[in-house]
């Protein structure tokens, strides 16, 4: 292959590769540009938010309702409910994952006007 | 704006120092800071575990060492430098080019970072980490029996504590009245993360001088056009990156989750370790990516390991002339320092006996029928990898000779971090207990995010090399024309190549 056709090789290689490039990363920020737009409409926010407030809320509502380094049985109809008064409770109560090593239990129960239509129940066992 | 007050003065501040140290007036200090500090607040948390105390003041004491230490190497670094190196200066239009080159990833990042609005909060970021940063918060007690109950065992426990401890920061700067200042925190340090990586690839389009302040300098000979072509797609290179790796990591970039806060630092010191021109400045940034990757999650850790293990093999090759036994010390020096942190931390959980549950039992699946559905698992996300391997073998037939003047890597170090990435991760999935369908499904989107990021990063910089080298040619082509007409252009056209400070000539052999 001469040293001209060679350097045309080059550039139809550069050519490919920007191209190639420009194409494939495009596409990818098109694709968040799309993501951003779907996440920040104002319906998709308002439920966002309202989740984030209802989570406050039950935060708030562990360390309101029980005393300071309760021991803790969560319970529940769901297991994300649990798992989610677990997390919840952390640095104010401690779960136990025995119901008999707990004094408290506490449980997510349907409510209206409390927390995102939940409520916290406490019960000493 | 709280979580961006806790990144400036909560972790920038303390690590602004030694990010100046290593990365001198690049503007990926800007970047660097605070996820040097997040780094140290990491370190502090791991003292909180290991021998007590509280994040702030255990943080604290880890900052004011570390300010310390650099205090008194810039002290001694200064005595021992000449005259020149205190006084190199950087010319007006190369500080034109960073800022510009600033202004367009703070843009690029700013995109995606606008869903933040949206008070996203995933699974993973309760679970996980809200969880262990309320531990961090709540003090060594707290943190110690927390990791401990077997009660939080849904909350991975080894996890390492990056991530947490940042959060944690923040509820101590801002109290939790507002819980989604973690996930603010953790998409923001993924944003300096990520703006590592951009100035690193817009550095590939400027060549090794650049190194002086991060995107100076130039490589092309022949003439301005190639020079400017190349560091305009090194721009827009790093600017697309930084958009490209929040679209890779869709919601999970931005509701808390941290498989992009351990990947983008690890496609970072991909970038910088691997990639770049080896110098100190390089390596020190390369360095820090990885401590970083490697204390925010389990995988970090074992990519941040092969990454370090890759660039010690690169900067102290085996073919290095000298004696042997010295020569595996600094191999072994070039792996255990970056990688204590994140060893440390590991062997502290196992010490105080907490383990995840992903290898507690032993599947009932044949590791056959695991291996095969891992690999079309990961298969499925890695769609840029065809694309990537043709960038690779165009760019290896024309282009070699434009990347060897660029000084930069032989892309093979890339590739190899990529694939120990999907190995360790492909070993992970097969050794597990847990139902491989479900596993995947639930996780490879983001166990694959680093070999997706940092194959995009591989064609960005191809893009880059390709552009400076479409124009070298055309430039070439005018030039030969000129020289047979009587004519010649100048090598050095404009002068904008800047001196590489004598401190910073020291990096070993390329």
């Amino acid at each position: 292959m001469g040293g001209r056709s060679m350097g045309v090789g080059k550039l139809v290689g550069c050519v490919a590769i920007v191209v190639a490039a420009l194409v494939t990363l495009g596409l990818s920020v098109h694709h968040d540009v799309q993501f951003t737009a779907s996440v920040t409409t104002q319906n998709y926010m308002a439920r966002s938010k309202a989740d984030m407030r209802q989570e406050q809320c039950i935060y708030s509502a562990i360390r309101s309702r029980l005393p300071k380094g309760a021991t803790i049985y969560t319970d529940g109809q769901f297991w994300t409910h649990v798992q989610r008064l677990d997390e919840l409770s952390t640095t104010w109560a401690v779960p136990q994952a025995n119901r008999a090593d707990a004094q408290w239990s506490v449980t997510l129960v349907p409510a209206h006007g409390q927390c995102g239509g939940l409520a916290l129940k406490v019960t000493r066992i | 704006m709280s979580p961006l007050v806790v990144l400036a003065v909560g972790l920038g501040l303390p690590g602004l120092s030694s990010a100046l140290a290593v990365a001198g007036r690049s503007p990926v200090v800007l970047f660097l800071a605070p996820l040097i500090g997040a780094g140290m607040a990491a370190v502090g948390a791991t003292i909180e575990l290991g021998v007590g105390g509280s994040l702030v003041a255990d943080y604290a004491v880890v900052a004011v060492i570390v300010n310390l230490a650099v205090l008194a190497w810039w002290l001694r670094a200064r005595r021992a430098a000449r005259p020149r190196a205190v006084t190199a200066q950087v010319s007006p239009r190369t500080w034109g080019w960073s800022f510009l080159t600033v202004v367009v990833l703070l843009g690029c990042l700013a995109l995606p970072l606008s869903a933040l609005r949206a008070q996203q909060f995933g699974w993973d970021a309760n679970s996980i980490w809200l969880t262990h940063a309320l531990m961090v918060y709540g003090g060594h007690h707290v943190l110690l029996t927390g990791l401990q109950n077997v009660a939080y065992q849904f909350s991975n426990p080894d996890y390492p504590p990056l991530v947490p401890a940042a959060e944690a920061l923040a509820f101590k700067f801002f109290g939790t009245g507002d819980l989604h200042l973690a996930p603010d925190m953790t998409a923001l340090l993924t944003a300096c993360a990520l703006g590592v990586v951009g100035i690193g690839i817009a550095a590939t389009g400027t060549g090794p001088d650049a190194m002086a302040v991060g995107i100076g300098g130039a490589t092309a000979t022949a003439g301005s056009g190639a020079r400017r072509a190349g560091r305009i797609a090194g721009i827009v290179a790093a600017g697309a990156m930084c958009v490209v790796a929040f679209a890779v990591s869709s919601a999970y970039a931005l509701d808390g989750y941290a498989d992009l806060m351990w990947a983008a630092p690890a496609a970072g010191a991909v970038i910088w370790g691997l990639v770049l021109p080896p110098s100190r400045r390089a390596l020190g940034v390369a360095w820090i990516c990885a401590v970083a990757a490697s204390l925010t999650k389990n995988e970090g850790l074992t990519t941040g390991l092969v990454i370090i293990v890759l660039i010690a093999l690169r900067y102290r090759p085996l073919s290095l002339p000298g004696p042997a036994a010295r020569r595996w010390a600094e191999r072994a020096a070039f792996v255990v320092l970056p990688a204590l942190p994140g060893l440390a931390w590991a062997g502290l959980i196992k010490h105080i006996g907490v383990s995840d549950e992903f290898f507690k039992s032993v599947s009932t699946e044949t590791p056959l029928y695991r291996a095969q559905a891992t690999v079309a698992g990961i298969w499925l996300h890695l769609h840029v990898l065809p694309v990537a391997l043709g960038a690779l073998l165009v760019g290896w037939l024309f282009l070699r000779r434009d990347r060897t003047r660029s000084r930069l890597a032989n892309p093979a170090w890339l590739w190899l971090a990529c694939l120990g990435s999907l190995v360790t991760i492909f070993v992970t999935y097969v050794d597990g207990w847990l139902p491989i369908q479900g596993w995947l499904l639930n996780s490879a989107d983001r166990t694959t995010i680093f070999a997706q990021v940092v194959l995009y990063a591989e064609l960005a910089v191809w893009m880059v090399i390709a552009v400076e080298g479409a124009f070298t040619w055309m430039a070439e082509q005018a030039s030969a024309r000129g020289s047979s007409a009587g004519e010649r252009l100048p090598e050095v056209p404009d002068g904008l190549a800047e001196p590489v400070p004598e401190w910073d000539r020291g990096g070993p052999a390329q």
